[in-house]
């Protein structure tokens, strides 16, 4: 507050333009205030004499040392709260402003964003619908798979089967050619053994007429 | 009378040396009316870089943002969180409104601390923030209440005169009195810190010419910034209690 008085207060002492004002201080401030001014004032810019000049440094020094309320009122009213038509100029501005920025900055912008939100999350959700229609598909692919690998399977088994009884009905062919070949060669060798028995019978006749001949004296 | 006379004197060089001009204006006449010079050139200039940055960076927006579009959609979006907390659903209409109270005082007060004014020379007065002049703090003030008393109007018709009996109509009187106590502050509020700021670092420059000053431009930074926020805040805060029903 002491600064904000000190500081209006300085027009009372510098304002003024011309260099006279640094030696009589106070006697301008009529030009600058309002009309209701404190009764000492006028007095002051009346009176010359080196009396009243010592007497207006005494009250300009007092003013600018203690906030002398009613005398900082009015000061303040002249220079820091001066209202005139700056005020509805400046709201009017104020509207404009906003009205140009709404129309260059917050509507296209926020419009802009607001459909890039809702851009953002149709694509979100319509991916959720692919990934739901993928598991179909995965489904669907994993049902193919099974189905193949189950005919696959039918197919071998039978094959397998098929192979079994023709390697069967090959194995027992071969095994009764072998048999009637094994029957033969036995046979074969039964009849040489007879046959080898016979002659060996023969033999064995003749052998003993011949022992019989030669141990027996002739007569 | 020489010693005092004397002291008036170096009173005098101290301000001159500080160069603070407060309350000096720049007058421009229209129509019989003063207006002050400085406080419309000022705002002329903020609203030039909001509206400028704003169609700079929007003119082609992408749908992956990049640089100046997606620093305005961060603004946009912290916007209309502040809206969306003080207000509740319906905020969108206001988002306008608030966005534009938040950049305008943001801006303001921004520019009174970045830009460099004072090259150029008025012929009286000094160029510096708009919010620091009374009658710009004051008008967004006025503009506020309107907003609420039409948000709340719009929204309960003739019914929203019925919060000034709510609780009971003892409390008629206080609540009538709200309705001056919340411009009186907002403005004030304003308007003494970005005040109170500028003196601070002008005195502090006067004094110390150095690098003492510049953590308290630093402060003056923070707090500028502060307040816009506070000051949007309230205003969005002031809307959504006109508007929400009192069952």
């Amino acid at each position: 507050m002491a600064n904000m008085i000190m500081a209006s207060s300085k027009t009372l002492i510098t304002s003024p333009p011309t260099p006279k004002s640094k030696h009589q201080p106070l006697p301008q401030p009529s030009v600058s205030l309002p009309l209701p001014l404190p009764l000492i004032k006028p007095r002051f810019s009346l009176s010359i004499t080196p009396k009243s000049l010592a007497a207006a440094a005494l009250v300009a020094a007092s003013v600018a040392a203690t906030p002398l309320p009613s005398l900082a009122v009015e000061i303040e009213k002249a220079q820091l709260f001066d209202f005139d038509l700056t005020l509805p100029i400046i709201a009017a501005e104020f509207l404009f402003l906003m009205f140009a920025l709404d129309k260059v900055y917050y509507s296209p912008l926020g419009n802009f964003m607001d459909g890039r939100d809702a851009e953002i999350k149709e694509k979100l959700s319509s991916v959720k619908d692919t990934s739901s229609e993928v598991k179909q598909l995965e489904e669907q692919a994993a049902a193919v798979m099974r189905a193949a690998r189950a005919e696959i399977s039918a197919a071998l088994n039978q094959m397998k089967k098929e192979t079994a009884t023709e390697v069967d009905a090959k194995l027992a062919e071969g095994r009764k050619k072998v048999e009637a070949e094994l029957q033969e060669a036995l046979a074969g060798l039964e009849k040489s053994k007879d046959d080898t028995i016979k002659s060996l019978d023969s033999q064995i006749a003749a052998l003993s007429q011949e022992i019989v001949n030669k141990v027996l004296p002739v007569q | 009378m020489n010693v005092l006379s004397c002291s008036i004197n170096t009173l005098n060089g101290l301000y001159d040396i500080s160069g603070v001009e407060v309350g000096q204006h720049f007058y421009w006449k229209i129509g019989g009316f003063q207006v002050h010079g400085q406080v419309l050139i000022t705002s002329w200039v903020v609203i030039a870089i909001l509206l400028g940055s704003a169609t700079l960076a929007l003119r082609n927006p992408q749908t992956i943002p990049t640089g100046g579009q997606n620093f305005f959609e961060y603004v946009l979006e912290f916007i209309r969180d502040v809206s969306k907390t003080q207000i509740g659903e319906e905020y969108g209409p206001w988002v306008p409104f608030i966005g534009t109270m938040f950049l305008f005082i943001f801006v303001s007060n921004w520019s009174g601390a970045l830009l460099p004014w004072k090259i150029i020379q008025l012929p009286h007065g000094e160029l510096a923030a708009p919010t620091n002049d009374i009658n710009t703090t004051v008008a967004l003030a006025l503009l506020t209440s309107v907003a609420y008393f039409y948000a709340g109007l719009t929204k309960k018709g003739l019914g929203y005169f019925g919060k000034y009996i709510q609780p009971t109509p003892i409390l008629l009187p206080i609540n009538i009195l709200e309705d001056f106590t919340k411009p009186l502050s907002l403005s004030f509020r304003l308007f003494g810190n970005i005040l109170a700021d500028e003196l601070v670092v002008v005195v502090l420059v006067s004094l110390v010419p150095s690098v003492v000053p510049i953590p308290v431009m630093f402060l003056g930074l923070f707090t500028s910034g502060i307040q816009a926020l506070i000051f949007a805040t309230l205003a969005a805060a002031y809307i959504g209690e006109s508007m929400e029903g009192h069952h």
